[in-house]
């Protein structure tokens, strides 16, 4: 059993426009393989950037506090280390690669967990990413396609569950997966993920929605709001916020943020 | 060291090396007229690129002794699929081999020397007289003074080849000795060819190489030339390659400027044929502290001629690599097309990049369009990369494949893509060994 822990995490950015900006004012979060846990929260509250800093995105600076993997800190670790050692990152805006294929990349990305003498076999992995390919519902010649290059807003989040189900990693972040998703697009994407379910793999889902909840059924849902999580629950807490909107949540508890958006329940968004 | 402005180089050595090979009275002419030329001629210019201090006309040797071709031994060269094949070292030809029912259509594949004595009406007409002449600058002269080997590629009307005719040709650095290499392909009227080189350095002498190839690609002909260059770090060259294109010609180029030392590289396309065409890609690698100087030059003589470059390069530690993009349309070129693109990543801090785009148009009705960048690597391709877990030299190595791929597609014979990928690959390797320290 693995387990991630997120201890009084603060983080900031720099940015030209607005200087030095707080955005994570003390996370505190812990999960282990076996489970799986969802973050939920309104818009611009800090989900990508908690995402980010726990894969290690430099333009993330942590200020206080500490991630821990199995008791560690990885803090000092950069994020190709951090991904041998376990962590993927299903991203929000994946890049476009030209000129390398999506099955050349796939292929280096196990072989980096390999040492020289036990690189993964061409039949071994055609037949792994057949298999995956098959249970995505994807096309085979997007394995010969360039990595994410013109792939549409579908294409990519389903690839991103594709390289997930090919690299096997202990703990994987989705984010916002569900994001402009069409609703057969997303029970095809729950449908690899559950696959993955397991005492060797843990989740954390972050996700704007409630609905992707009911195709990937959580066991700890998290509510962020303002860099800071403000309440824990199970499965039911996500239903609960889908009744009373993050306002009657903020308000229940006493926060004092303005909200983007309330809207739980819109959540027909365009595939883009 | 400096450019020597007057040869060190007795005419009685040139006469005599012209002898030794049997060359005709015609060819022992061309080489003398060259020598006496030379102290009269400019050196050619070339934007941006200054190779004042470079050795580049000091010869040391011309002659030299035969090179051994034991020494090829352990060199893979691959041509398991070609219609011929020619290797030289040095001035020797250590191997000829054509396709017989290609000879018997009449095509040629031989050395220079061999070509004078059997061809030369064709070598007469063509030979430095068209596509370069000799005394167009110090450097065609010093050539045509002092060329010591080359090889010689005849097309008849109307053949076409469909397995490439392969080049191998070494330089003998194992002693002083000047590579002077100089090929001439004649592409006759309606034929089509696929043509590959391969330069190398055997042995760490330092020596000068003086490189022309000339490509005469007849009406309605269609040229493949690809070429992978691959000189050492110790040899100092000019490598000029030019096209010059009849009516509704075409060549298709394809180079892997690899070169390790300092080096001009100049690709011209003169075409002047009407509808006459030439596709130019070229990539380029440029390590440890070489300047690469690469002008491309496209010239549209004829009407609705087209002419597109595409040169990608990459820089590493700190290596200089200028690219030169020259698009010009003559007065009376009316309906061409003038396009070219060049872009240059840099991955050292201490690397010296620099892409010109030179347009001139000096007539009205035409299309012309330039892209030029020089950079650095994406930070969010190698973020996404390495958060899959691939190490930072490697996920390097994949952006960079993936922005020199779309040359490397261009060749158009599968071995020469994987000897020019592994190359590429070999020298990222190399190059990013030293980055670190
Ligand atoms: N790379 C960045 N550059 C500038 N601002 C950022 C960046 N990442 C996050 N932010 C800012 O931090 C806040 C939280 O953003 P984010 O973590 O993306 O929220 P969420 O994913 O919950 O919508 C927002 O105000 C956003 O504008
Ligand atoms: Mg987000």
């Amino acid at each position: 059993m693995s387990t991630l822990e997120v201890k009084n995490l603060h983080v900031a950015i720099d940015t030209q426009e607005e200087g030095h900006q707080e955005i994570l004012k003390g996370v505190n979060l812990t999960m282990s393989t076996g489970e799986i846990h969802a973050i939920m929260g309104p818009n611009g509250t800090g989900k990508s950037t908690l995402s980010e800093t726990i894969m290690g995105n430099p333009t993330y600076h942590v200020t206080d506090g500490d991630i821990l993997l199995d008791g560690k800190s990885i803090l000092n670790m950069p994020v190709d280390e951090r991904a041998r050692a376990g962590l993927f990152l299903a991203m929000q805006y994946p890049a476009e690669i030209a000129g390398v294929t999506n099955a050349e990349f796939l292929r280096a990305a196990i072989n980096a967990r390999r040492d020289d003498d036990h690189q993964i076999s061409v039949m071994e992995f055609l037949k792994f990413l057949d298999k995956n390919m098959k249970i995505l519902d994807m096309d085979e010649d997007m394995a010969e396609r360039y990595l994410n290059q013109g792939f549409s807003g579908g294409e990519k989040k389903r690839n991103e569950i594709l390289q997930l189900m090919m690299i096997q990693p202990s703990f994987a972040i989705l984010d916002e997966i569900d994001s402009g998703l069409d609703i057969d697009a997303m029970k095809v994407v729950a449908k690899g993920v559950n696959s993955m379910r397991g005492d060797n793999f843990g989740a954390l889902i972050i996700t704007h929605y409630q609905r992707l909840l009911n195709y990937i059924v959580p066991d700890v849902v998290h509510v962020i709001m303002d860099g800071r999580v403000v309440k824990t629950g199970g499965a039911d807490l996500a239903q609960k916020l889908e009744d009373e909107g993050y306002a009657g949540l903020r308000d229940e508890l006493g926060i004092d943020v303005p909200l983007v958006d309330d809207h739980l329940s819109t959540s027909t968004t365009k595939e883009g | 060291m400096k450019l020597a402005t007057t040869l060190p180089i007795d005419p009685e050595q040139v006469t005599a090396f012209s002898k030794a090979h049997g060359e005709p009275a015609w060819m022992t002419q061309i080489r003398q007229t060259a020598l006496s030329r030379f102290d009269d001629l400019e050196f050619p210019q070339f934007e941006r690129m200054n190779y004042r201090n470079w050795p580049l006309t000091n010869t040391q040797e011309l002659t030299g002794v035969d090179s051994d071709p034991k020494l090829l031994d352990d060199i893979e060269m691959f041509h398991d699929d070609a219609a011929g094949v020619l290797i030289q070292f040095g001035k020797n030809t250590t191997k000829t081999q054509l396709d017989p029912e290609l000879a018997q259509q009449g095509v040629v594949f031989t050395d220079i020397f061999t070509a004078e004595q059997k061809y030369p009406e064709l070598l007469k007409q063509y030979y430095m007289q068209l596509a370069i002449t000799a005394d167009a600058n110090k450097l065609t002269a010093f050539h045509a003074a002092l060329m010591n080997n080359g090889a010689f590629v005849y097309v008849p009307k109307n053949v076409v080849i469909k397995k490439p005719l392969q080049g191998f040709y070494f330089q003998d650095s194992t002693q002083k000795q000047d590579f002077v290499h100089h090929l001439l392909l004649i592409a006759d009227e309606g034929s089509e060819v696929t043509y590959l080189e391969n330069y190398q350095t055997v042995g760490d002498t330092p020596n000068v190489a003086n490189i022309l190839a000339e490509v005469i690609a007849k009406d309605n002909s269609h040229v493949h030339f690809s070429a992978v260059d691959e000189l050492s770090a110790t040899s100092t060259t000019y490598l000029n390659r030019r096209g010059y294109l009849m009516n509704d010609a075409q060549i298709d180029w394809a180079i892997g400027a690899m070169n390790n030392g300092n080096i001009i590289s100049d690709f011209d396309s003169e075409l002047k044929g009407r509808g006459s065409h030439a596709e130019v890609n070229v990539v380029a690698i440029a390590t440890g502290r070489q300047v690469q100087g690469i002008e491309t030059r496209v010239t549209n003589y004829g009407k609705k001629t087209i002419g597109n470059i595409l040169q990608h390069g990459v820089i590493l530690e700190r290596a200089t690599l200028t690219f030169n993009g020259v698009g010009h349309i003559v007065k009376g070129a009316r309906g061409s097309d003038a396009q070219q693109e060049s872009r240059v990543l840099m991955l050292s801090n201490r690397a010296i990049g620099d892409a010109n785009p030179i347009l001139l148009i000096d007539e009205n009705d035409v299309m012309a369009g330039h892209a030029a960048s020089v950079g650095r690597v994406d930070e969010q391709q190698m973020y996404y990369l390495m958060s899959r877990g691939i190490d930072k030299a490697t996920a390097e190595r994949l952006v960079i494949r993936g922005f020199l791929g779309s040359v490397l597609m261009a060749i158009p014979v599968k071995a020469a893509r994987e000897q020019l990928t592994a190359t590429i690959e070999r020298k990222l390797r190399d190059g990013q060994t030293t980055e670190n320290d």
